[in-house]
């Protein structure tokens, strides 16, 4: 019933500096000690022809069938389109009911899976069609609406609540208090997720959804770089374009249009093997057979050939990668700001980020293997400066929308010491929230390190489902969410014991400017 | 039953946060069908207790707390609507978010009018002024259709003229009232039982007929003088009564 | 929560699952060039259609596994495998059935390649030289990228691919491998040879960078794999006149796509030194 507690306040705010200092010491004097253990080589290469390459096909980018690439933009949209319009309902019912625990269980689960996996998962339910595409994206992100819906709507005041009767039932209470107050921040986060999902949409493409991504693999594994440039391109324009298309009063033709572009589904009639697969093909052998000293060598043998060893080297690199995510972040973000690159000057940092977050990892990892050979340094450089560029993106855009605001003084410091002594500042327990928020991303992403040689619990889930071991599938898929639920409740303590929980509202005010 | 039911009981009630007595023993009855106005300065503790009783009966409060507990982004129309949320089925609730259902636009259209917002029905209340904004609240406590109103400083911002004409109006729509005030004079009015309080504490509990605005004052006086003398006179109002 | 689990439902059902109407699909992965996939076995389909007397559709796939996943879920009845893909596809279809390979199928091999600063010379056997070097394979479930080369690694030196090397990955591709072992990021690799003169022929090779240090000996790659069940859908002989249509392409522009000179008869058997091989390096379960 109190709104405040202003004593508890002034006690945490006394020591607030220290604990976020505490905090990032901890998470660096981890990622320093995890240095000594992860896979971190470096070969002497000579990468300069295939470099070459790749800039001449970037700079001068070709496309011989426009009507293909129209297709496959249309069709990366249509996905991510209505995968959101389909998510972002059923985010916000499971947000009604976040208190229990088992919802959260569920969300938390089902977010750590990579979209990839749930493409390929459904695909032995749906085969390749539409359905598949759509699951794929539609699952994690209702976990991931219906965690955040729920954060924010924890935000808001509780002062409505006392004046409804006191029994009223979940979804009236939530439609007529908390979704009209936190509004502004349900519509700009669902426009962030948009950007989101695009960006899962193409990389769907890698499974043989006929997304952008599906043309970008090709022509990027055969060397074809002109065809590559042109379609890294498109997905460029396509993402710093959004704020010119998405309009509110379009989005009803822009669903019907999505639906008349999904693509049909050649000769798929028998709806799959959806008993069969979760009866049978999820489950060991030997268990199946109830064979039980059968099935325990079979789980033996994966716990020490590849769940634990997959577990050390993911967490290794995640944390590594975390810390240098962080780096970027501080390195990036002045860059792309009105108040330190100045008005005209951002657009080139702008630019920066929109390449980086845009660019899908696993093509970042490529090139940077190419320039220091395979081991988990391209993998955690790659995935720090992706995210890295996204965090930095968010930062930058809390940074503008301060910028001439009654905050700001005619005073304040120039350049680097304001900097120093102003924006960081500011920005960092935000940012360091937005980092944790990216954790369980980051860890997920891992799954790319494939092509480094490096073992992570990615790598294996990859090599079951190529291998047809479903069985191998289910049990790391089932590791890797556990993890995940670990690192996402444990993230949440970090960010409340440095009281980082960003401002969503401002977060989100933000993301709408741009 | 000679005597009417008791609604609200407190005995040596006390509450604190931290080292920060907010109540201090406080006991109480308050019986059904009695008017009682709650009177002291800002931080005495009037906004907890009420909040105490509001739990002791939820069923059958409409309670109307000081931010008004409006939502933003609602008309007016929807802001009053959410008091008989209680009364609507899940569906018709969920289909009153896009057109208002008939019977409910018929009630809330009489009410406006009592409330001087007609022409407002469908604004969002984010436009208001602030004694407007205090009106939606006025509704939608009205459209609870409870038979206990529980008032934080209902009517503070509006003015005095149409604040006696809304309180008598929320006095005579609800069997029992226990009402927070900052006007003196409007609860020796319209009140039979008034309750001063100070640190937490109850120190005057009298029917209204005993008491006169300059004994009340005398209450406010004493309030002021701590008041000013303490030097974190922080907007908050828990930070006044540390003493 | 009642409310809840019938919006759920209702979503579920809305989402488009369209059938189509009965037509002959079959799914293709060519070892070189996967670009333009449609456009390149539109036109054998079309002549498949024309030969068949049935609609044919293709559908293009971007992994082996998702080719096997399609085929056992009966969205494809034909479908041109690699020679392990095939064998794992008829494990999980029974009476499926090899009906064609190519004419270079009969004799497929895979080239050892090494970049040349380190100094590995062409040999007629594995040289111990390659301990401890960086390898990559080609996908992880490519026949000549990955299982035969895997296979005659473990037979030569007795030991998993992780132990003779300093580290194995998995290029994906056969043109990333050539690629990355010409950059130095990986030392040595295993590819496909017909990738690898396609290249080489092409340009995209520098042979001052990388060069073939082992040929593999000969086995059974990619052919042709049909559901068992096809006659009882589109009439009994249809299996046959399936088998007749393929060896029967002729046409350079079709062959192209694969790129195989011909087709020639194969059958399950061809498959078995594959299916033991899988086995022997753990890759297939008993």
């Amino acid at each position: 019933m109190i709104s405040s507690d202003p004593l508890g306040a002034v006690y945490a705010s006394r020591s607030s500096a220290r604990v976020l200092n505490g905090v990032c010491v901890l998470l660096v004097g981890l990622a320093v000690l995890a240095i000594w253990g992860a896979d971190l080589a470096l070969y002497p290469v000579d990468p300069w022809q295939e470099l070459d390459r790749i800039g001449q096909g970037l700079l001068l980018p070709r496309w011989d069938e426009p009507v293909v690439l129209l297709q496959a933009v249309g069709q990366t949209v249509a996905f991510a389109l209505l995968a959101v319009a389909i998510s972002v309902p059923l985010g916000l019912l499971l947000s009604m009911f976040f208190h229990r625990r088992m919802v959260r269980v569920l969300c938390a689960s089902v977010r750590s899976v990579h979209e990839l996996f749930w493409g390929l998962i459904f695909m032995q339910l749906y085969g390749l069609s539409a359905t598949t595409g759509l699951l794929a994206i539609l699952v994690p992100f209702t976990g991931v609406f219906a965690k955040v819906f729920a954060e924010m709507f924890e935000q808001q005041s509780r002062d409505p609540l006392l004046t409804l009767a006191p029994r009223l039932n979940s979804l009236k209470r939530h439609l007529y208090t908390d979704v009209p107050q936190a509004w502004p921040a349900l519509v700009s986060y669902t426009r962030y997720r948009f950007e989101c999902a695009l960006r899962s949409s193409a990389i769907l493409g890698f499974i043989g959804l006929p997304t952008l991504g599906f043309h970008l693999e090709t022509a990027f594994k055969q060397g074809q770089y002109a065809e590559a440039g042109a379609l890294l391109w498109a997905f460029l324009l396509l993402i710093a374009s959004i704020r010119f298309w998405v309009r509110p009063r379009l989005i009803p033709v822009y669903l019907l249009l999505a639906v008349w572009l999904l693509p049909e589904t050649a000769g798929f009639s028998n709806g799959g093997y959806f008993w069969q697969f979760i009866s049978q093909d999820i489950w060991p052998v030997a268990l199946r057979e109830g064979d039980l000293s059968g099935a325990l060598d079979w789980y033996g043998y994966m716990l020490s050939e590849q769940v634990w060893p997959g577990l050390v080297q993911t967490l290794l690199l995640t944390q590594i990668a975390l810390v240098l995510t962080g780096v970027i972040i501080l390195l990036a973000y002045p860059l792309a700001t009105q108040s330190m690159a100045g008005t005209f000057m951002r657009w080139p940092g702008r630019f920066l980020l929109l390449v980086l977050r845009s660019t899908p990892e696993m093509m970042l990892a490529f090139v940077f293997m190419l320039l220091c050979g395979p081991s988990g340094l391209p993998a955690v450089m790659a995935l720090a400066l992706h995210n890295g560029g996204l965090i930095a993106f968010l930062v930058a855009n809390a940074s503008d929308a301060e910028y001439g605001s009654r905050l700001s003084r005619p005073d304040d410091p120039k350049g680097l010491l304001r900097y120093a002594y102003i924006e960081t500042p500011r920005r960092f327990p935000a940012m360091l929230a937005f980092l944790f928020y990216r954790w369980e991303v980051i860890l997920r992403e891992s799954a790319i390190m494939g092509i480094l040689g490096i073992a992570t619990l990615g790598f294996y889930i990859d090599s079951a489902f190529e291998e047809i071991r479903y069985d191998r599938a289910f049990l790391l898929i089932a590791v890797t969410a556990l993890l995940n639920v670990l690192v996402d409740s444990l993230s949440r303590r970090l960010r409340r014991l440095a009281q980082t929980e960003p401002s969503r509202q401002q977060e989100m005010s933000c993301l709408k400017m741009e | 039953m000679s005597r009417p039911s008791v609604l609200f009981q407190l005995s040596d009630q006390s509450l604190a946060y931290g080292d920060h007595r907010v109540l201090d023993s406080i006991s109480l009855k308050i019986h059904r069908g009695e008017k009682v106005a709650l009177l002291g300065p800002s931080g005495a503790g009037k906004t907890t207790l009420l909040h105490l009783l509001y739990r002791q009966q939820p069923e059958q409060v409409a309670l109307q707390p000081q931010s008004g507990g409006l939502v933003d982004l609602l008309s007016v129309y929807q802001n009053i609507f959410i008091g008989g949320l209680d009364r609507v089925g899940t569906l018709p609730a969920l289909w009153n978010l896009l057109r208002p259902l008939a019977g409910h636009r018929r009630a809330i259209g009489a009410l406006v009018q009592t409330l001087g917002l007609e022409d407002k029905l469908w604004q969002s209340v984010d436009r208001l002024s602030g004694g407007q904004r205090q009106r939606v609240a006025i509704g939608r406590a009205l459209y609870r259709q409870q038979p206990v109103f529980l008032g934080d400083e209902p009517v503070s911002s509006i003015d005095p003229l149409q604040a006696e004409l809304l309180l008598e109006h929320l006095l005579a729509q609800h069997e029992t009232a226990v009402v927070s005030l900052h006007n003196r004079q409007l609860a020796l009015n319209h009140f039979q039982r008034i309750i001063v309080m100070r640190d937490g504490r109850i120190c005057c509990d009298a029917p209204a007929s005993e008491l006169s605005e300059q004994c009340l004052d005398a209450w406010y006086q004493q309030a002021d003088a701590s008041s000013s003398a303490d030097p974190v006179s922080a907007p908050d109002e828990w930070a006044l009564a540390q003493s | 929560m009642s409310f809840v689990r019938r919006m759920m439902a209702l979503v579920l059902l809305a989402l488009p699952a369209w059938a189509q109407a009965e037509s002959f699909v079959f799914t293709a992965i060519p070892d070189a060039d996967e670009s333009r996939l449609q456009q390149r076995f539109g036109k054998v389909a079309d002549y498949l259609t024309e030969q068949l007397g049935v609609e044919v559709k293709y559908i293009p796939v971007k992994s082996y596994a998702a080719a096997i996943t399609a085929f056992r879920n009966n969205q494809v009845q034909l479908a041109w495998f690699g020679g392990l893909s095939g064998v794992q596809a008829r494990r999980l279809v029974p009476g499926s059935e090899a009906l064609a390979q190519g004419y270079e199928d009969q004799f497929f091999k895979s080239y050892i390649i090494a970049n040349t600063r380190t100094g590995l010379a062409p040999s007629d056997s594995l040289s111990d030289a390659l301990k401890g070097k960086t390898f990559t394979f080609g996908s992880k479930g490519s026949t000549s990228g990955r299982l035969m080369p895997e296979f005659y690694l473990r037979e030569h030196f007795g030991a998993a691919p992780e132990a003779i090397f300093g580290r194995v990955g998995f290029s994906g591709d056969h043109s990333r491998t050539i690629a990355q072992v010409q950059a130095g990021a990986y030392e040595v690799g295993a590819v496909n040879y017909a990738v690898w003169e396609k290249e080489l022929e092409e340009g995209k090779i520098d042979p001052s960078k990388v060069t073939v240090i082992w040929t593999t000996p000969t086995y059974p790659d990619y052919q042709w794999t049909v559901r068992g069940d096809v006659d009882a859908h589109f009439g009994a002989g249809f299996k046959e006149k399936v088998r007749a249509a393929l060896l029967e392409m002729k046409a350079p522009d079709l062959l192209a796509s694969f790129p195989r000179q011909s087709f020639v008869p194969a059958s399950n058997d061809d498959y078995g030194p594959i299916e033991a091989t899988a086995r022997a390096i753990g890759l297939l379960d008993d």
